[in-house]
């Protein structure tokens, strides 16, 4: 080898070495600076407390309330954080329906712990979901208000609108699965991977990383520590205010929380599989029978083309049991819908249901 | 000219050198953090398996911790906490109802219907 060429070999190494550093610096810098990391990006105030649950209010730049607009309710799924509505600055979908001209609140389920196994489907519709319903109400003076769900927060809104249609102004679910005998999504990951094995009478709290174990069979290559620290590593040439946005979704992504045995339990044996109660009309909260045909206040489905968590074909099958219900399929993935680099048409398109007085299944 | 800033350049043997200390610099940084804050180690081991969760460790599955993934054979500890929150909320139905009753019955329509599903919801009974 000759001298230059052994120079030319010495200053890649240098290089090498130089940009490695520079990474490893930006990661320094980020994992040691402040930033949204699952506290929500707008200001709110807590309104109501039950066992974990928070009920947030939004605030707008002074501080207050926005108080004498329409009532919206954010129910995010209460196996995941609630934070996947209020991302960041700029890029929060609760924030965006507040700035439009709403008086927006927010379900914070918290975290279950040990006790919170026995938690089931009635706890959460006609326990927390519908009391955080009053609270709005009573809060408002609006004896109906506009309901927003995501995911399973979506199945928790839909059974509510359900048994307490007088309450529900306007609904609008986002990438939740009505049929469940559609193949794939995490219902059928879950069944694969022993949700069958949970038990009603004697639940566990099932651990976040089981939960998690479920979503990363539907994401290839996130259930693999040298491929996420691969893609972490090639991520760090980014800006380190980029990855500070990057963190902020991580800590929603991989902070799954544990899940109540007994709510999973019903879920699957109700929903799941081979059950199916939502289009066989079988559905029940505790001991009360779901009508479908009750939900007749005006209906927004909202299906993601690249869903693997919600194939949108069982979320679009809500056509089948409510048939006055919108159905509009975007393009982009579970997450990236709500709150991805294109979710502004979401939020548009959500704000623009809200904000219309007309649809419904009368009419009105 | 050419020659004068030549012998200005830093050498190869310098910029490794001056390399080697930004290398320290760096490595005295990450040791700052650890000794300074306790969140950086977990934060750390986080970004080492791929994430960037903060707040907390990344969820993985211990399996020395396998067993005490089983529900415990005694739960009547937990069967007693959830029932007292299945009463707060109870308590809460009762305070929201007097307050409503003390305003003129304004959003009386959101009570909850049946009233003994709450005390259903300990029964222990198949739901296959």
């Amino acid at each position: 080898v000759s001298e230059p060429e052994q120079e030319r070999e010495l200053e890649a190494l240098l290089e090498l070495s130089r940009r490695g550093r520079a990474k490893l610096e930006r990661l320094h810098e980020v994992l040691t600076s402040p930033g949204h990391y699952g506290t929500g990006a707008t200001p709110s105030t807590v309104v109501y407390r039950e066992n974990k649950l928070r009920l947030l209010r939004l605030l707008d730049e002074s501080g207050q309330p926005r108080a004498g607009r329409p009532a919206v309710l954010f129910v995010p799924a209460p196996v995941s954080r609630y934070f996947i509505v209020d991302l960041l600055p700029g890029r929060s979908f609760a924030g965006h329906v507040a700035a439009a001209g709403f008086d927006v609140f927010v379900i914070d389920f918290g975290t279950p712990t040990s006790e919170d196994r026995f938690a089931d489907l009635a706890y959460y519709v006609d326990g927390l979901v519908r009391r955080s319903v009053r609270v709005v109400s009573r809060l408002t003076g609006q004896p109906a208000i506009n309901v927003v769900g995501y995911c399973l927060g979506g199945t928790l809104s839909l059974l509510y609108s359900a048994l307490y249609p007088e309450t529900v102004a306007r609904l609008v679910l986002l990438t939740t699965m009505v049929d469940g005998d559609v193949q794939g999504g995490i219902a059928w990951v879950a069944h694969r991977m022993g949700l069958e094995g949970e038990r009603y009478d004697h639940p566990r709290l099932v651990p976040a990383a089981e939960v998690k174990s479920w979503f990363e069979m539907l994401a290839p290559g996130s259930n693999s520590v040298v491929g996420r620290v691969s893609d972490l590593w090639e991520r760090l040439d980014d800006p380190a205010a980029r990855l500070r946005d990057v963190r902020t979704m991580a800590t929603w992504v991989d902070d799954v929380v544990p899940a109540p045995g007994r709510l999973l339990a019903e879920l699957y044996q109700k929903f799941g599989p081979g059950r199916n109660g939502l289009m066989q009309g079988t559905a029940t909260v505790g001991d009360r029978m779901v009508e479908l045909a009750a939900v007749r206040m005006p209906v927004l489905s909202v299906s993601a083309e690249k869903d693997l968590i919600a194939p949108p074909e069982g979320v679009d099958a809500i056509t089948r049991v409510v048939p006055h219900a919108d159905v509009l399929r975007l393009p982009g993935g579970h997450v990236g819908i709500v709150a991805g680099r294109t979710a502004t048409s979401l939020w548009q398109r959500t704000v623009e249901f809200l904000a219309t007085s007309r649809g419904g299944a009368d009419g009105a | 000219v050419t020659d004068a800033k030549a012998a200005s350049d830093p050498t190869l043997v310098e910029r490794w050198l001056e390399d080697q200390r930004q290398w320290q610099k760096t490595a005295m940084a990450y040791l700052d953090s650890m000794v300074k804050n306790d969140d950086f180690l977990v934060h750390l081991g986080n970004a080492m398996r791929g994430s960037l969760l903060a707040g907390k460790p990344y969820p993985t599955a211990k399996p020395e911790a396998a067993p005490a993934q089983e529900a415990p054979a005694d739960d009547r500890l937990d069967q007693v906490l959830f029932a007292l929150h299945q009463m707060q909320g109870q308590l809460n139905d009762l305070r929201l109802t007097l307050e409503e009753l003390r305003n003129g019955g304004k959003g009386k329509s959101v009570k909850a219907r049946p009233r003994k599903v709450a005390a259903r919801k300990t029964s222990r009974r198949s739901r296959g």
